[in-house]
């Protein structure tokens, strides 16, 4: 089987630049297929961030349509006992320590554990969900399916636990809310 | 005669289809869930902590784009050499980036295998694995005598992967 070896320089220097172009098109060709994909999608996300996380810095949006809440919101609802606190994160994470009075709600066992909180949920007025923060998107998907289990009023506290802590808001420790 | 053999065995055609099948599918497995959960993936690039966060979410629209359309152009020979520099660049873009959030100390899901391998920790053995499939997306760069995808039929008779 022949192998194909440019020529000349000049021809293999046509090949490297025509690679690059190549490649160079299929990025920006493939960056505007999935923005304008994004932009129909009901999965998508807005172009930039918009919620302020703990260091004053935007993190990664929601999916479109749904709420956020930040530090000063969550705190403020904290204090004035508005809102019904879900924890998204594991069991063993929510008994080393959690938003006191928060439910431990598990992200990935969100059916098995609703029955138990069902009540709690449906008389709340509003109802904060929270996971470790930044990068963590238990929260969301826990605040994303609010809709399938017939309650609306959940927003996702974005900056979740580690901003929580480290703003040095009250803590609880043990499996009990 | 040794090194004759070895370029030989490196411009064989089979083996340039084996790497376009084995690094377009890895991306092309990996892009598809990115897709779906489009705020998910955000939210791994942001626990990199490199970009800059009002950047974060356009990365978490585009990159797995990119990797969809080239993983597809290069397993069915569009502008395959150019998909294959994609590749190899971005697969240099996972290594910059993880080396930096190793050396930083940052304990976070390396989002490789996202969704299937959420807990999956960023470490070190994943940017060996890394430099290891830019070795096979160069392969096809440098080699693109494995893929012309006009060869006539007889040109094609015999190459197969496997």
């Amino acid at each position: 089987m022949p192998i194909r070896i440019p020529h000349s320089s000049s021809a293999g220097r046509s090949e490297v630049a025509a690679a690059i172009v190549g490649a160079l098109a299929l990025v920006i060709g493939s960056a505007v297929l999935g923005l304008v994909v994004n932009e129909f999608s009901p999965r998508g996300i807005p172009l930039f961030s918009t919620t302020a996380g703990a260091d004053g810095a935007p993190t990664p949006a929601l999916p479109k349509g749904m709420r956020g809440v930040d530090l000063p919101e969550a705190r403020s609802a904290f204090d004035e006992h508005a809102a019904l606190f879900l924890d998204a994160r594991s069991t063993e994470d929510y008994a080393e320590g959690h938003v006191p009075g928060a439910l431990s709600f598990p992200a990935y066992e969100f059916d098995g554990r609703f029955a138990e909180i069902a009540d709690r949920v449906e008389g709340a007025e509003s109802i904060i969900v929270y996971c470790d923060g930044g990068e963590c998107s238990d929260s969301s998907q826990v605040a994303e399916r609010r809709v399938e289990y017939g309650f609306s009023h959940v927003s996702a506290f974005e900056s979740g636990w580690r901003a929580w802590t480290e703003s040095g808001a009250p803590v609880s420790e043990g499996t009990e809310p | 005669m040794r090194g004759a053999r070895l370029r030989a065995a490196l411009g064989h055609p089979a083996l340039g289809a084996c790497c376009r099948i084995l690094i377009g599918g890895i991306f092309i497995y990996t892009a598809w869930p990115k897709l779906l959960r489009p705020d998910e993936f955000a939210r791994l690039v942001y626990g990199y902590r490199i970009l800059h966060p009002d950047l974060v979410n356009l990365a978490g629209i585009t990159l797995p784009w990119i990797e969809l359309v080239a993983g597809i152009f290069l397993i069915i020979g569009i502008i395959p050499r150019s998909s294959a520099l994609v590749l190899a660049g971005l697969l240099g873009l996972f290594i910059v980036a993880g080396f930096l959030a190793l050396v930083r100390g940052l304990d976070i899901s390396c989002g490789c295998f996202f969704p299937f391998m959420r807990d999956h920790k960023l470490d070190w053995s994943l940017l060996v694995r890394d430099a290891i499939l830019i070795l096979f997306a160069l392969q096809v760069v440098v080699r693109p005598s494995g893929f012309v995808p006009n060869r006539s039929r007889s040109e094609r008779k015999g190459v197969s992967c496997g």
